[in-house]
């Protein structure tokens, strides 16, 4: 009796007691927007996380996402999607917009900024400039993120305030809007950040500024400006098209590229930016520049605009040396010698005797570049007495991007061989195999070991199989082989690049305010100076896109401009890409070397169907949008 | 002692097999009860429309019943016909999606064992009076256009392969002329892919498949074909 008594009244404390508010507390795991944004650290931390978030296409951007570096990505880079490059162990399909697919964590990271948007004007400890800077900053960070998405989706949903939960889910979904709104909106984004961020930051200097906000602008509006006046290259049609979410009116195409030649040249006239080291006195002072720049950004200050930086290896490097040393560098990493630039791309190159022409290496007395059918013995090839001396003569920034046969490399000769002829004349190519001529030993592959050779065999799918292998970036010192461990910075804006733009905004819209023309035409030669040239070029579309092409080689910008400027289908149609086979002629003594331009080996033809230009938006069923064509 | 453990290593194996092929049963799903298929003809020919059978005409089918629904998509063989044998006997929505002709009207079918539908369509070019003969290494290709709409024809060619199927999508081999303009029909276009310069692709005394073809510039027009004719390379 006594205890149910007790227990009666145990009952009533307890559930009196329920009535307080003790369970009104203040959650211990999260901080509400005024206690986070009240200390410089706690604006720091959360900005930190945004930056992070950012689609930036770097060392550890590729085909499985952004941030994969320490992902078996089979050394698959966005270069080997295109004609500059081809993977040495796969001859996979090309990818459209879909495999790029950056849709949940790009919607993601608009909440993250629309939530930093909407909670700084609230934070009592700000004074009124700390948020107008840090609003700008907000503004470009959603610039960023939404050219992301436009340039792979279209038309998208602009979604500008925190959307709060209800269960009416339908009052949630906000319908795609036209390409040209989404195209307007990123400008006016740039447009805001460029009002209040700051022209330079003493700390955290690599947040922001004022100038990456005019380099983003500059990059956003040349790709609008492209698409205008491309986009009927390759047409679409349906539901999408019919409603403007995908596709732009040709008549835009000036005011976007004007809005491109406004931005690059507020940086060119008031940035303060330069080239970096901008005139060598060698073609060899030229490529030790050039590269330099590469391997150690910060020591470029005068260039760099905008770095994301990598710091920790092991656990937030890259994974470029793992992945794109030649085999015989590899410093012990098991899967090297992945990138392998393609003869297509070091064709392009301008040799210093011929400028303003891309000069294809000729390897026959007839001169054909255009035969890739493989060695035929009744042609007469040209003989050279090392395997580099055909490249004598070609631009400084090919020796500096690429590593060319017979060539040094971090202390070695890197030997990339692909066959003999043996005196007889029977040739030996692209299989293992050796003979002995006068009492020496020749190998095939250039040496009898696969460790001592970087080309053509199949083995490990480790050598290159177009002839080249690939040093852009990496570093010249030993870097453990192991994934993530390489630490060098990237640049995601240069000078170089907003030259370029400008010249081809200039160029493409025929503009000529401003001295534009002349102003145009010197900066794609301050460029060229710099790779060691002494002639100068005219201005012509031909000549920007070269230059383009090969100043800004392997800083992943040739994806998004075949698909800008609307090239991708017509370059890859049923398309093999080419190799330029060194090959060693016994048949003289003493032996020689002959090239042989061919089709690439264990390659598939590769095509980009139109609709690739778009991705595929996922989970229209649920969303309601309307899909983009053809998927 | 050893043999024992072996026997019981083995009853171990045995179980397993058996639990596993156990869980091998059917599900309890119908299969699939209904046909379609057909042809795309050339309303005023009469003739199979050519089509190529990756990057082709492709025809959606809605099925009725469900909400939101997936199209589905059929694709063409190179001759024109198509064929579904997996379907389920309903009501399906059809349209031609993607292809090489002007679009024909949305209609409703009901789909049932073995159901047949032609499509009678106005291809966007005809090619008219092909011939392909050999002349020592060379193909050369011979023929005129009709075309059906106002669009000027971008590209024309002639595509070869080791296969049937070929066209502008599965060639080894293509001699094609970029054209931007429209055509009369009686002018005569002549291609040629001079096997001498091509003998990593064609070799000689084998055989290959030769085809003409031509697009229109409006938006997502697939090809049109003259029939693949097979000849053996010098």
């Amino acid at each position: 009796m006594k205890i149910r008594i007790l227990s009666i009244i145990m009952v009533m404390v307890l559930s009196v007691s329920g009535c307080r508010d003790v369970l009104d507390l203040r959650p211990l795991d999260k901080l509400d927007g005024e206690t986070l944004f009240a200390t410089p650290e706690g604006v720091r931390v959360y900005l930190a996380n945004l930056y992070g978030q950012l689609p930036i296409e770097d060392f550890s951007f590729g085909r499985l996402g952004f941030n994969t570096a320490n992902i078996n990505t089979a050394g698959i880079a966005p270069a080997t999607q295109t004609d500059d490059a081809a993977n040495s162990e796969f001859s996979h399909l090309l990818d459209g917009g879909g495999n790029f697919q950056w849709w949940d964590p790009g919607y993601k990271l608009i909440r993250d900024i629309n939530l930093l948007l909407e909670t700084i004007p609230t934070v009592s400890s700000l004074n009124d400039a700390d948020k107008a800077t840090l609003l700008s900053e907000g503004h470009f960070l959603r610039a960023f993120t939404y050219f992301a998405l436009v340039k792979r989706y279209g038309g998208v949903p602009l979604i500008t305030s925190v959307q709060q939960y209800t269960p009416d889910v339908e009052s949630l979904k906000v319908p795609r809007s036209t390409e040209q709104e989404t195209w307007d909106f990123v400008l006016g984004e740039c447009d805001a950040a460029i009002e209040n961020l700051p022209t330079s930051r003493t700390e955290d200097n690599r947040r922001a500024t004022k100038w990456v906000a005019y380099a983003l602008k500059s990059r956003v509006a040349l790709h609008a400006a492209s698409l205008a006046k491309y986009w009927s290259k390759a047409p679409l049609s349906g539901p999408a098209v019919s409603q403007g979410l995908v596709g732009l009116e040709s008549s835009l195409a000036n005011h976007y590229y004007e809005q491109c030649i406004e931005a690059s040249r507020k940086i060119m006239d008031e940035g303060g930016f330069s080239l970096h080291k901008p005139t060598p006195a060698s073609p060899e002072e030229a490529t030790a520049n050039y590269m330099e720049l590469f391997q150690n950004p910060n020591g470029a200050a005068n260039e760099v605009i905008f770095t994301k930086g990598y710091t920790n290896p092991g656990s937030s490097g890259h994974s470029y040396d793992f992945w794109f040393n030649p085999n015989q560098t590899s410093d012990g990493a098991p899967h090297p010698g992945r990138m392998n630039p393609t003869l297509d791309f070091v064709d392009l190159y301008e040799s210093y005797s011929n400028p303003g022409q891309r000069a294809p290496i000729v390897t026959t007395t007839d001169g054909n570049v255009n035969d890739y059918n493989g060695f035929n013995p009744s042609k007469t090839y040209l003989r050279f007495d090392t395997p580099y001396d055909i490249f004598k003569d070609k631009d400084a920034r090919l020796w500096a991007t690429v590593v060319l046969p017979g060539t040094e490399w971090k202390g070695k000769t890197i030997i990339i061989q692909g066959g003999y002829i043996q005196p007889d004349g029977t040739p030996k190519i692209e299989t293992k195999d050796e003979i002995a001529v006068n009492g020496v030993t020749y190998y095939t592959y250039g040496a009898a070991n696969w460790a001592n050779y970087s080309g053509f065999e199949v083995y490990l799918g480790n050598m290159t199989r177009t002839g080249f292998s690939f040093k852009k970036f990496l570093s010249p010192n030993p870097v453990p082989p192991n994934l993530t461990y390489s630490t060098t910075d990237w640049i995601e804006f240069r000078y170089a690049e907003i030259l370029l733009n400008y010249a081809e905004a200039v160029v493409e819209s025929n503009y000529t305010a401003n001295n534009a023309q002349a102003t145009a035409k010197d900066a794609i030669n301050a460029i060229r100076s710099r790779a060691g040239h002494t002639v100068d070029i005219e201005l012509s579309l031909e000549n920007v896109l070269r230059e383009r092409r090969v100043e800004l080689a392997f800083e992943n910008k040739r994806y998004w401009d075949l698909v800008r400027r609307r090239d991708y289908h017509e370059v890859f149609n049923n398309t093999i890409r080419k190799a330029l086979v060194p090959i060693l002629d016994l048949r003289v003594s003493p032996a020689k070397y002959i090239f042989v331009r061919k089709n690439l080996s264990r390659e598939n033809p590769l095509t980009f169907p139109t609709n690739f230009y778009y991705a595929h938006i996922p989970g229209v069923g649920a969303n309601g949008l309307v899909q983009n064509p053809q998927y | 002692m050893k043999k024992i453990a072996i026997n019981i290593k083995q009853v171990l194996a045995i179980a397993i097999l058996v639990v596993t092929a156990s869980a091998c049963e059917l599900d309890n799903y119908d299969a699939p009860n209904a046909q379609l298929s057909g042809t795309i003809i050339d309303e005023e020919t009469n003739e199979l429309v050519e089509q190529d059978i990756i990057r082709g005409t492709t025809i959606k089918i809605i099925e009725h019943g469900y909400d939101p629904v997936q199209p589905q998509y059929l694709r063409v063989k190179n001759d024109g016909t198509y064929a579904n044998t997996l379907l389920f006997a309903n009501t399906y929505t059809i349209q031609p999606e993607l292809r090489n002709f002007v679009q024909v009207a949305e209609q409703e079918i009901q789909i049932g064992s073995d159901t047949k539908l032609d499509f009678r369509v106005q291809p966007y070019i005809r090619v008219k009076d092909a011939s392909i003969v050999k002349e020592g290494t060379k193909i050369v290709a011979t023929f005129k256009l009709q075309q059906t709409v106002p669009e000027v024809v971008s590209r024309i060619g002639l595509y070869a392969h080791a296969e049937p199927i070929v066209g502008e999508p599965i060639r080894s081999v293509a001699s094609e002329t970029q054209l931007g303009r429209t055509v009369d029909e009686d002018e005569t276009f002549t291609l040629v892919i001079d096997a001498a310069e091509n003998r990593a692709a064609l070799k000689s005394g084998s055989q290959y498949f030769f085809r003409i073809g031509a697009v229109i510039t409006v938006p997502e027009a697939k090809f049109n074909y003259a029939p693949a004719i097979r000849l053996t390379i010098d």
